[in-house]
């Protein structure tokens, strides 16, 4: 279930982008204040630096609520200052974060999957890595290293970083990556749902195995110590339970936990 | 290079990519309309998931990705793409061959 939308209204009709997804509109400080204490677990507020920093100042101290804030706009720095305190996130656009285009990025926060769905990011070239902004305003983290060069295929360009196809692909240069490939290799839940809405799979631990292997591009005869047969074998559910020093073996060429590969 | 199938203008607003990062297992190909995604197994032929709904997607779009000469172009590139986990598994032969 996504967390609720609410949009804090200027005179430029941001509701009216997001009507499919059925947003709550605040005009007020009163109403500010009744959507914020109304979803205790916290929601999606969207707003224009501006307005919502002119009604928060109106109303009393507001209780801690995990609510996510997406600025449509950059601030100025006291303002993104006086929001980081009272919001549990702020994503706002700026030099270092690149945003879909903004009928796209309307498209992805109307959508019920938006949580599965990028809007955004930054690279991060002194931790390698790229941090990826979900739709929910979490975000993830995924190491350059994991943004494989096939032979002949076009390289990374870390420096050319953009989300395309509304938040289903990672660019980078010529080199694309799929949304989804990246949630199913860094967060566990979401290999739990995309496991769920499959039509036919192979649910078996050697089902999981097999998936995780290819993933990392090896095989059968690439796991010191054990035999291709002996890989085979666990994949064709001959064997069902692999032996600890099996599995401990099998995880630690797999870059997992052992108990993580049955979630593949 | 993701590789995109040529669609007639009718599908402007549908992509059919392979991209150079994907889930691997099984081979296929993901079909794109805004913030949705179907994937087609290129082993079966058969929509992988069942939600998004898979008849969404119009038959006439189906038809074309299924085409002979454009199912023939995506498993080729999936192949040139994923040589390790090619459409036509070379890994089965293996398996026969360890019975």
């Amino acid at each position: 279930m996504s967390e609720p939308l609410v949009i804090v209204e200027d005179n430029k009709g941001l509701a009216a982008h997001l009507a499919a997804a059925k947003p709550v509109s605040a005009f007020s400080a009163k109403q500010v204040h009744a959507a914020w204490t109304k979803y205790v677990r916290g929601a999606i507020w969207i707003a224009r630096p501006g307005p919502i920093v002119k009604l928060l100042a109106e109303i009393d101290p507001l209780s801690k609520t995990p609510h996510r804030l997406l600025l449509i706009g950059s601030p100025r720095a006291p303002e993104r200052a006086f929001l980081r305190a009272i919001f549990e996130r702020v994503v706002a656009p700026d030099d270092e974060i690149q945003m879909l285009k903004l009928d796209d990025l309307f498209e992805v926060l109307g959508s019920a999957r938006r949580a599965n769905l990028f809007i955004g990011g930054a690279v991060a070239p002194a931790a390698k890595s790229v941090v990826l902004i979900r739709g929910d305003l979490t975000s993830l983290v995924v190491p350059f290293s994991w943004f494989v060069a096939r032979l002949h295929g076009p390289k990374p360009d870390f420096s050319a970083f953009e989300i395309i196809d509304y938040g289903q692909t990672i660019k980078l240069g010529d080199y694309e990556a799929a949304a989804d490939a990246v949630l199913y290799e860094f967060d566990a839940e979401f290999r739990r749902q995309e496991r769920k809405r499959r039509i036919s799979d192979d649910k078996s631990f050697g089902g999981a195995l097999r998936r995780l292997r290819l993933q990392r591009g090896l095989g059968r005869d690439d796991f010191p110590g054990l035999s291709a047969k002996t890989i085979a074998r666990i994949e064709r559910g001959d064997v069902k339970e692999p032996h600890g020093e099996t599995l401990i073996r099998i995880a630690e060429r797999l870059g997992v936990k052992p108990d993580e590969i049955a979630s593949f | 290079m993701a590789y995109s199938l040529r669609l007639p203008g009718k599908f402007k607003q549908w992509k059919v990519k392979i991209r150079d990062r994907e889930t691997v297992e099984p081979p296929h190909a993901t079909v794109l309309r805004k913030t949705l995604a179907w994937r087609i197994n290129l082993r079966t032929g058969e929509f992988m998931d069942a939600e998004p709904d898979p008849s969404e997607v119009p038959k006439a779009l189906v038809k074309v990705i299924e085409g002979e000469a454009n199912w023939r172009t995506l498993r080729d590139h999936w192949d040139s793409m994923y040589p390790h986990n090619r459409v036509e598994s070379e890994e089965k032969n293996e398996e026969e061959s360890d019975e």
